[in-house]
């Protein structure tokens, strides 16, 4: 049996058990994939794996659309890290979930370079290793006006089309900076240098679980997540803290106490 | 860099202690450069990252804030943010091509006038030492 048989399987046994009111999942649309709220005794078939797309959002909505609803979630590992921040600032309740957790393959992680590819728990596949973010290296061997000149050069395609924060786990506060005349005005392309993006990056600090998915949504290929990378190397330097890891450790950032 | 150079730096001064400390350094006559614009803020936790970006995108060669010391903040903790935001921030604008020494964070309780003296001073030939910042390189 495959990778997405056995997925299928995993969420059919979920299905059955009573426990929750649908799964979610993601569904083959149009050669693409959507994100699916599959039923008890729905037909499994066009459940599907890839492209990946980030669920927590959207379980998020559901749960809070649906307050006694318990739910089934397939989750990668940045799905799980994702949920475990939103958790910490009770945008999700995780005692109604039932996770369904998801190994990505090593072929995936090429694509979507990440640390850690697998959730805690894993229902299906196998754990492989994780890889550095190797642009994020690279960085650190450029001079400062090298930098300069490079994230000017990519801060210049930006269109403000906010993928990057709508695509985010992370990102829920009803009242967004990007959006406040003070900080990034309103009509203005692409947006002065320095705000929009390292705005952006600042406020990913301790939450960003490394997910890629703003820069994989990023119309404009901006490689957000280099920033991210060093941001999130840097938090854990600094405070010690690694965003997803466990329920019990505080966001550096919100909380009081220095160290 | 020419000579004539001169920096212009923005300070965001905590009510309760820093900006006690500049006044002290006034009314005792202390010298120090008068490069810096100071804005007074309730709190060193107030001065977001957006708010030190905006007034580098405004034309500030350097940015200071200065807070009361840990232990010391009127709020309990507005300080523990900003020992923890500010470090991180400096990171950022390192890996964006800006030189990280344009933003300095400093403690400064209402009884240090001499010690605001000395780190206006200090940061004002920091800033004078790297040049106008320039924001519009290779873009």
């Amino acid at each position: 049996m495959d990778r997405l048989d056995l997925l299928r399987e995993a969420a059919r046994k979920v299905l059955d058990s009573g426990q929750v009111e649908g799964v979610l999942a993601l569904r083959a649309d149009h050669g693409g994939t959507v994100p699916h709220l599959f039923h008890p005794g729905d037909d499994l078939s066009d459940l599907a794996l890839w492209p990946k797309f980030p669920l927590p959002r959207t379980v998020d909505m559901l749960l809070s659309s649906h307050p006694e609803a318990r739910l089934g979630i397939v989750v990668r590992g940045c799905d799980e890290r994702g949920l475990i921040e939103m958790a910490k600032r009770h945008q999700v309740d995780l005692a109604r979930l039932t996770l369904i957790g998801l190994a990505c393959t090593a072929e995936e992680v090429a694509y979507c370079p990440c640390t850690r590819p697998y959730p805690n728990e894993i229902a299906v596949g196998e754990a492989v290793e994780g890889v550095e973010h190797v642009l994020a290296a690279e960085q650190a061997r450029l001079s400062l006006a090298e930098r300069m000149a490079f994230w000017r050069r990519q801060f210049a395609k930006c269109f403000k089309c906010y993928g990057c924060r709508n695509v985010c786990p992370q990102c829920f506060c009803e009242q967004c900076t990007l959006e406040d005349d003070l900080w990034v005005e309103r009509g203005v392309l692409a947006p002065p240098f320095p705000s929009f993006h390292l705005i952006r990056a600042l406020h990913t600090v301790g939450k960003c679980i490394g997910c890629h998915e703003c820069e994989l949504s990023c119309p404009a290929d901006i490689p957000l997540t280099i920033l991210y990378t060093l941001l999130r190397q840097d938090a854990q330097e600094m405070f010690g803290y690694e965003p997803g890891a466990s329920l019990e450790d505080k966001p550096p950032l919100v909380v009081a106490g220095v160290t | 860099m020419s000579e004539d150079f001169e920096p212009r730096i923005i300070g965001f001064l905590c009510n309760w202690c820093s900006y006690a400390g500049a006044d002290a350094a006034g009314t005792s006559r202390l010298p120090y450069p008068p490069n810096i614009r100071i804005v007074r803020v309730m709190c060193s936790g107030r001065v977001s990252p957006e708010l030190v970006l905006r007034t580098f995108r405004e034309g500030a060669d350097g940015v200071l804030v200065l807070g009361c010391h840990i232990g010391d903040c009127h709020y309990t903790d507005g300080n523990h943010r900003t020992a923890k935001r500010i470090p991180i921030l400096r990171k950022l604008l390192s890996y964006v091509g800006i030189e990280p020494e344009r933003l300095r964070l400093e403690w400064v309780s209402s009884s240090e006038a001499q010690r605001f003296a000395q780190v206006v001073s200090e940061f004002t030939e920091t800033v004078r030492r790297l040049g106008p910042l320039e924001l519009k390189g290779g873009a």
